[in-house]
């Protein structure tokens, strides 16, 4: 390998940004085909109710509408894991929370499609419905899934060393319940999907399908098409146009995308479905609310002895990625420090709510929170530095942690030295005065999981390069790219082998027709995986170029050097200025190559050779010169034997620590983040721009979660479903965000690099947690930390009349999830709820509310 | 979410608008600056007939100094022009603030302080989709007979969230209302109803054209405070508006006034703020009491996102803020 | 609902086209006029995604009736690039990292434009409150400081290389 790179560790502007500052690129939604259809889809009021009857004679009898589809159009169940193939594209059933799929209408118009819905007769038997979690793990009848017994998805439990000595030996145990309330990606696109059927010439009938998606997994998109429409794969092609963020709320297959060639396949013409905003967040698979009661037993110095946590997530009507989500919580729990015995319940419950899935940081954020905020507890507890007892409980790579990961690289004592020595950690920690402080939290991920999805020994990625004979790179890569730079990252990867210039290299992403597969952009794989498949891919075709470079310069393969656009024979590189040489060697296309020809016999004993001389040479050998590369991770990265040990394990981490520093006025209960200083070991920055891109998102997201983003819901309706009232952070409240890109260069990444666009985001919520006790003295166990549950905390610790700010839960000793405090029941038109449902009983014992206040 | 079929006029001139509206009496909207109207349009909270786009009027685009003193504010001026006119900077100062607060910088390009005034109410149970509010069985301001909030009561208590009107009551502003029998001025304080779903004493065929203020209540020192959780964007989950008279920081309050909104179905003027401030040095003891005043006449419910007790609690701190910050100008 | 002819002036041109009396700019300028940069990303009036310029100023489309907007003057993103090659901003985007998944994009150019061209120097606090109106959900909005104030250095030095 080169110790000095030409393209990779420079910043490089993303290679589509000129489509995206232009508005000339194109995502899904801003496709459109001839005949082309509108998709309107039909959702359940109701949380939970058997459907006994549609009728769509009202319906189908409105002007412009072409095709109606029900559960009947497509009764294959599905689910992005084997595991839980639960769904359906539109129901068949029951509806199993508000905004199920029913039906959905294919007009020519939006209006036509929107009328329609409101003329489908749906005849519902009403079933109660189970909101809260631990309520629902009680379940004995009128389950959500029959086969899911007491409602629970799936259950683990795990113990590694022996916790019950742990605790026992400890000097002192901190014991706590955690609640972190539910997020969602609300990524800038709403999900959007078209569909289109060509006609077989042979057959004359309906053949090859295409689907254009906003996905970030086109493979497993074409993968769940295929057993739900019962079409072979190879008739199906998924192409990903731009993507307007992911955040995971694309990384699995999501109703619309089914719905829309379902009604592709009725309409007989092309169907296009954009998600409305409120569909977005009914689609959700996003972070589940999650319960944590969590145990750590500690020396008196800080070394930790035991963890042992208790896990709920409320894992909303269906499956999702809640077997995976539940796993990483416990996994990644106790694998960013030492940590000698752990013991891990986990819980993943359903309810009648939207399905979460992944979001950035899977499974990881919320016991993090949980985690870090206790640690600092203790270390206030026992009056000890945190960031000292965090250097106290570092891993000792190269190892393998209690639960059976594998850590080769480990930047954390760095990340942690970063942030500490930027934000004056010593001096500053506890003397900022009161309302004002400073706290500090880290964590870790996976770059991309050792195991995928659907249990093989395949390649995870593959890339193919071809070069022809106008010298142009032309790289094929399933990987999926949703803004986070994948496309730049393999570019520059190719380009760095190759020694090529960016400007050389063409990337073509993720069209299962003309890619090979990869298994998509999700838990943080594609530098690692994709980057992998890229550099080997490169070096295959590098190989092929090199016998020809040698032999034209008379040399061994292993002395030539890739680089500028030349190819050299070593030593002769340094004594040359690439500008003169390049204009000098240039061709163009084949048309030239007599010429070339010719120069070549003129010039003997040259040093060096033009790319495209090279590549000409190479294709004399053997026409158009192709290379693959493939990547799988090792053996022994891919975690242990136990049930459940398939989650987790990674080829490499990648370590964040942060500090951040905020205000919390007193009175008002609101907390200013004034400034995070943020260091994420992403073991070698390709692209710095982009990592700290990375980042800076990854912290800024976390902000959102900690101090402003929270799903509202009332008897399993969501009352935010839009961007107003879910409050994703602008840009007067975004606080300055410091980055410090730590490199520990792992074995297993392309040139060293691990992952960078998740791993910042859990440390975030609890570094400011424990800023908020440095300021003032409370401690926040419920996220996200609201003026009102600050207040409330405040008032509680000045011991001031009290006053019920956050319908009855205690934000410093959280028991239960707090619902909106309206009402359900109701009397005149519109649905019923079952008499069971909680929204009724509660209602017949509870006095009529008044307004607060008033003349008192 | 499209838009109902309508028929849309653009009318130039307030005779030919008001004759349209005395023409549809009732199936008629008033389109303004549309950043309330028109996303409510696409939840299917109003399908009228008729749409009156009123942005051709160009005489309400005007902000101007009155020969006698005072000021008029056309209807149609926008946010952004009252942010930045330097004659309201000088004399109406807590008119700019409050202003300046509203949603965000886009859309005080494009809403006008007549729709900051005649502002829809808002309640979460009520601003959503079609689909949305079938689940819930609608509510009484729309298309329902239950309010959710209150379930016991037969009143709708959405709650008005415009951020000009408290500082325009504290500037005891007066309004011009165009109807087919010609104009008519109220006061401002005149027009609400206190009703969440009936908000404005406003005939069907009738508009909002002008907004006066008196040179007398120029000179004023004010402060607008605003609760939200976003510091863009978001409407007011409490607001408190106060101005005060006086010739210099420490020197006793000549006059005062203090108005809340986001807190119920319509801005209210505080009672008994001014008898509180007036004659008397603002003082952390005064200002508090103001707080408790104002706390008084919020009736905040669980309309909006932060909870009721919290919002009041908030007027309190706000009102107590507002009322040092103009004292000391 | 019948369709009406209305005509609107886009980035300079005219185009006359028929459209029912409902349809919001931001509709008229994806589907019949496929000027797909501005985007949809809310139904409620918030995100900014959408953002054009109507006679100069930044206004949400998806909030405009497209019968309204004629007779005025409309900048869509198409129309943000100068003389054949990226304005300044648009490099200065991509450079730094402005853009991560670009659905946003088109809004900040258009506030960005406006910004500039009443306020070529900028203070850090002017540019976070400017750009108040428009969400975006993968920079956290930092590096987009980074590619404004690059973008006003590279205006300044062209401006002074035009004028020696």
């Amino acid at each position: 390998m080169q110790k000095e790179f030409s393209i990779i560790g420079k910043p490089v502007a993303l290679v589509d940004a000129a489509q995206k500052t232009t508005g000339l690129g194109k995502y899904t939604d801003d496709l459109s085909l001839p005949g082309m259809l509108v998709g309107k889809i039909l959702h359940s009021p109701y949380p939970h109710a058997r459907i006994r009857k549609i009728d769509l004679t009202r319906a189908r009898a409105v002007q412009g509408v072409v095709a109606i589809v029900t559960g009947q159009d497509a009764p294959t169940s599905y689910g992005i894991l084997p595991i839980g193939h639960d769904e359906h594209a539109l129901v068949v059933d029951k509806v199993r929370y508000v905004g199920d799929n029913i039906a959905c209408v294919a007009a020519t118009t939006e209006a036509a499609a929107e009328n329609a819905l409101e003329l489908i007769d749906v005849e519902y038997e009403l079933l109660p419905a189970w909101f809260d979690p631990e309520d629902s793990m009680k379940a004995e009848s009128n389950l959500i899934h029959e086969n899911k017994p007491h409602n629970i998805e799936k259950e683990y439990h795990h113990v590694f060393g022996d916790p019950e000595r742990g605790l026992a030996e400890a000097d002192y145990v901190a014991e706590a319940r955690y609640m972190a309330n539910e997020v969602t990606h609300a990524a800038m696109e709403p999900h959007s999907t078209l569909a289109s059927f060509e006609f077989d010439p042979q057959t004359g009938k309906q053949g090859r399908l295409t689907v254009w998606s906003s996905t970030q997994v086109p493979y497993y998109l074409q993968h769940k098409l295929s057993l739900v429409l019962d079409m072979p794969m190879s008739q199906i092609r998924v192409i990903k146009p731009l993507v307007g963020g992911g955040f995971g709320g694309k990384s699995e297959v999501i109703p619309l995308e089914i719905i829309a060639a379902v009604a592709a396949r009725a309409a007989k013409t092309p169907v296009k479905i954009t998600y409305t905003r409120e569909e977005v967040f009914w689609a959700h698979r996003g972070r589940p609310r999650t319960i944590i009661d969590l145990k750590t037993g500690v020396k008196n110095d800080g070394r930790i002895t035991a963890v042992r946590a208790r896990v709920v997530q409320d894992g909303g009507g269906y499956c999702s990625y809640g077997p995976v989500t539940i796993l990483y919580s416990g996994a990644l729990l106790g694998a960013l420090y030492d940590i000698p015995n752990v013991q891990y319940d986990g819980y993943r419950v359903l309810t009648n709510k939207p399905a979460c899935g992944a979001m950035r940081g899977h499974g990881t954020v919320n016991v993090r929170f949980a985690f870090e905020s206790q640690l600092d507890e203790i270390c206030a507890h026992l009056k000890l530095d945190a960031a000292a007892v965090r250097r106290k409980n570092l891993l000792k790579p190269p190892c393998v942690t209690v639960n059976g990961l594998r850590v080769l690289s480990y930047g954390l004592p760095e990340c942690i030295e970063k942030v500490a020595n930027a934000s004056q950690w010593p001096v500053r920690r506890g003397r900022l005065g009161r309302g004002r402080g400073i706290g500090m939290a880290c964590s870790h991920y996976v770059s991309g999981a050792a195991n995928s999805i659907i249990k093989s020994d395949m390649p995870h990625s593959t890339v193919n390069i071809k070069i022809d004979r106008d010298g142009g790179v032309v790289v094929y890569t399933g990987a999926s790219e949703i803004g986070q730079g994948s496309d730049t990252m393999t570019a520059q990867i190719v380009a760095e082998v190759l020694g090529c210039s960016m400007k050389r290299v063409k990337v073509i992403a993720a069209d299962t027709d003309l890619t090979p597969i990869d298994l998509g952009s999700y838990s943080s794989r594609v530098t690692l995986m994709s980057g992998n498949a890229a550099q080997r891919a490169a070096e295959d075709v590098r190989k092929k170029i090199e016998q020809a470079a040698a032999k034209k310069l008379n040399c061994s393969q292993e002395e030539l050097v890739f680089r500028g656009d030349l190819i050299w024979r070593r030593g002769a590189e340094l004594e040359n200025t690439g500008e003169q040489l390049r204009a000098q060697g240039r061709i163009e296309g084949q048309i030239l190559r007599e010429s070339v020809l010719q120069e070549r016999k003129e010039q003997d004993a040259r040093d060096h050779l033009s790319f495209e001389e090279a590549v000409v040479a190479a294709i004399d050998f053997s026409g158009t010169l192709t290379g693959t590369g493939s990547y799988a991770p090792p053996a022994d990265a891919r975690g242990g034997k136990f049930k459940g040990a398939g989650v987790g394990p990674s080829p490499a981490y990648s370590y964040s620590a942060q500090v951040a520093e905020v205000s919390v006025d007193e009175e008002t209960g609101q907390v200013t983040v004034h400034k995070i200083w943020a260091a994420h070991d992403c073991g070698r920055a390709l692209n710095p721009v982009a990592v700290e891109g990375q980042v800076v998102g990854s912290v800024w997201m976390g902000l959102g979660q900690a101090l402003q983003e929270e799903m509202i819901w009332k008897d399993g309706l969501l009352m935010n479903p839009g961007l107003l009232e879910y409050r994703s952070p602008s840009s007067v409240e975004s606080p300055e965000i410091e980055t410090f890109i730590v490199e520990s260069v792992d074995p297993e990444g392309p040139f060293g690099a691990k992952e960078a666009g998740e791993g910042s985001l859990a440390a975030t919520i609890p570094a400011i947690a424990n800023a908020i006790y440095d300021a003032v003295g409370i401690r926040l166990r419920e996220a996200p930390f609201t003026p009102e549950r600050v207040l409330a905390a405040l008032r509680a610790q000045k011991s001031q009349k009290k006053v019920n700010m956050t319908e009855g839960v205690d934000p410093e000793r959280p028991v239960s999830f707090r619902e909106h405090g309206g009402s359900l029941c109701f009397r005149g038109k519109g649905p019923t709820r079952h008499p069971l449902d909680p929204a009724v009983r509660e209602q017949s014992k509870a006095e009529q509310p008044s307004p607060v206040g008033g003349d008192d | 979410m499209a838009l109902s079929e309508f028929q849309l006029f653009r009318p130039k001139t307030i005779q030919s608008a008001v004759a349209l509206l005395a023409q549809h009496k009732g199936d008629i909207q008033v389109l303004a600056g549309g950043t309330d109207l028109l996303p409510s349009m696409r939840q299917k909270l109003f399908a009228p007939k008729y749409v009156l786009d009123i942005r051709g009027v160009e005489e309400l685009k005007r902000i101007r100094v009155l020969a006698g003193g005072g000021l008029e504010i056309g209807a149609l001026v926008t946010l952004s022009q009252i942010e930045d006119s330097e004659f309201i900077r000088r004399n109406y100062p807590v008119l700019r603030k409050a202003a300046m607060t509203i949603a965000s910088p886009i859309l005080r390009n494009m809403g006008t302080i007549g729709g900051n005034i005649c502002l829809d109410t808002r309640c979460l149970w009520y601003n959503q989709s079609y689909a949305w509010r079938t689940s819930c069985g609608f509510c009484i301001k729309k298309d329902g007979s239950l309010c959710h909030v209150a379930p016991g009561g037969s009143k709708c208590w959405a709650v008005f969230s415009g951020d000009t009107p408290p500082a325009l009551l504290c500037l005891g502003a007066e309004i011009e209302i165009a109807g087919p029998g010609g104009t008519r001025r109220i006061a401002l304080a005149d027009l609400y109803t206190g009703l969440g779903d009936t908000r404005l004493k406003i005939a069907k065929d009738e508009m909002l054209t002008r907004v006066f203020i008196r040179e007398s209540m120029s000179g004023y020192r004010g402060a607008y405070q605003k609760l939200r959780v976003r510091g863009s964007i978001d409407y007011p989950l409490a607001g408190v508006a106060v101005i005060v008279k006086s010739s210099g920081r420490h020197a006793p309050v000549q006059d005062a006034k203090v108005a809340i909104t986001a807190v119920n179905p319509s801005p209210m003027l505080v009672v008994g703020a001014d008898h509180a401030l007036i004659g008397r040095a603002v003082d952390e003891h005064i200002a508090t009491v103001v707080g408790e005043l104002a706390a008084r006449t919020a009736k905040p419910l669980t309309t909006s996102a932060l909870t009721p007790e919290y919002r009041r609690e908030m007027i309190k701190v706000f009102a107590k803020r507002a009322v040092l910050e103009a004292a000391a100008g | 609902m019948k369709k009406e002819l209305i005509e609107l002036r886009v980035n300079g041109r005219i185009h006359e086209l028929a459209a029912e009396p409902n349809k919001l700019l931001l509709d008229v300028l994806r589907h019949d006029l496929g000027l797909t940069g501005s985007k949809r990303g809310c139904d409620d009036s918030s995100c900014g995604a959408c953002t054009v310029l109507i006679d100069g100023i930044p206004m949400l489309s998806c909030t405009l009736l497209a019968a309204s907007c004629q007779g005025q003057e409309i900048t869509t993103v198409e129309g943000v690039a100068e003389h054949g090659g990226l304005a300044a901003i648009q490099q200065a985007y991509g450079r730094w990292g402005g853009a991560q998944c670009g659905y946003c994009t088109p809004g900040f150019m258009m506030t960005v434009k406006y910004l500039l061209a009443n306020n070529p120097d900028p203070s850090e606090e002017e540019i976070r409150n400017a750009l108040s109106g428009n969400l975006c959900r993968c920079t956290g909005y930092e590096q987009m400081y980074q590619a404004i104030r690059d973008a006003i250095e590279a205006e300044r030095k062209g401006l002074a290389a035009s004028s020696r």
